[in-house]
């Protein structure tokens, strides 16, 4: 799991992400796809979306995102109407929020392109504040005088 | 490694030449710090927000105040201006100078109408009778989001700098990255909005009077 999030998320310049691909690094990239078998019209697609011959995605790729983005707002907002969902509502909440979220800083903020060192920055970052925050609902649920 | 190998000029794959061993931009790994401290910096608040949810003992309450169908537009044209900004960065790297100039200003825009429906949110919320000081909700309400929204109006004013640049001509796809840092910043207020709209308005928007406290007479 923590591999598979890892090459989602972060490209260093020294291989192939394992899903899915991106070609710009290389001298003279092949139509790996997906499964890094490429050649088909799917993989072809892909990898012109995603790299193109360019150091980012294309602005078709991030109308795209964009554009899931915007459908997942949409159906946070319609889940939110849905009374029957009771105590489920945070637990749907928070994995489309997590969806957004890693879509904005995997491709928006171009992490899944760029040099591992700067995710591991964030991530710590992210993993320290993950924590005070748990320590503090933690603290004020068992001692609520605090 | 040799003196002469560690001050040879890299050339990232973003054009920039950078004169470090690691290879990394300074520039880039500087912001990257500085959003992980602002990941912190805003995890504090929304712990705060958490920990005092439904401990206000006067309204109006969540329930009583928040308008979702407003914030998911706001939510909306925020998500919109990212995809602009990272479209603008593309063509600003492309060296196509009037879609960098028309998308750079195009978030701008959007982020000036954001800015828009927090202050319609802000004024009508004090109308209604909620304020900072008028309950927990109130002040842990206001001070997130409010901080959000400065992140935001430096970001417009940064992004205005820039597109001034941009037409000028001192912003070019040989230094895109003073365009991209700008970017990193951008994107980082819209994640933060990303949790402060599902945290705030999504999973506490139904928070009535909790035990004890006293329903709120509009």
């Amino acid at each position: 799991m923590a591999g598979f999030w890892r090459n989602v998320f972060t490209h260093q310049g020294e291989g192939w992400f394992d899903l899915p691909k991106t070609q710009w690094q290389e001298v003279n990239p092949t139509m790996e796809g997906p499964c890094g078998d490429g050649g088909t019209p799917i993989h072809r697609w892909w990898s012109w979306m995603s790299a193109a011959g360019m150091h980012h995605g294309t602005p078709i790729f991030y109308t795209i995102i964009g554009a899931i983005l915007a459908v997942i707002t949409i159906v946070e907002v319609w889940a939110f109407t849905i009374e029957e969902l009771g105590s489920m509502l945070i637990p749907v909440m928070l994995i489309l929020a997590i969806a957004k979220f890693v879509l904005v800083v995997a491709f928006f903020m171009h992490l899944r392109f760029d040099r591992k060192y700067y995710a591991w920055v964030f991530g710590a970052c992210m993993v320290l504040g993950a924590a005070v925050f748990a320590i503090a609902l933690a603290l004020t649920t068992f001692h609520p005088g605090i | 490694m040799t003196t002469a190998e560690l001050a040879q000029d890299i050339r990232t794959d973003h054009g920039e030449v950078i004169n470090v061993s690691t290879g990394l931009s300074n520039k880039k790994l500087l912001m990257w710090t500085f959003l992980g401290s602002d990941v912190m910096f805003f995890g504090a608040f929304i712990a705060t927000f958490l920990v005092y949810r439904n401990r206000s003992m006067v309204g109006p309450y969540p329930a009583d105040i928040l308008d979702i169908p407003i914030t998911s537009v706001s939510t909306f044209v925020l998500l919109m201006s990212s995809l602009a900004m990272v479209l603008a960065l593309s063509y600003v790297q492309q060296g196509r100078k009037s879609l960098g100039t028309f998308w750079i200003f195009a978030v701008v825009f959007l982020g000036a109408i954001f800015m828009g429906f927090q202050w319609f949110e802000f004024t009508t919320f004090a109308q209604e009778g909620l304020t900072p000081r008028t309950n927990l909700f109130g002040t842990t309400f206001f001070i997130l989001t409010g901080l959000h929204g400065a992140h935001v109006t430096i970001g417009i004013l940064w992004l205005i700098f820039l597109g001034y640049s941009h037409i000028k001509g001192a912003l070019r796809a040989d230094n895109a990255i003073d365009l991209e840092i700008a970017g990193l910043y951008w994107h980082f207020v819209d994640i933060v909005w990303i949790v402060i709209f599902t945290v705030i308005y999504l999973i506490s928007a139904r928070d009535s009077v909790p035990p004890g406290g006293v329903p709120w007479v509009h």
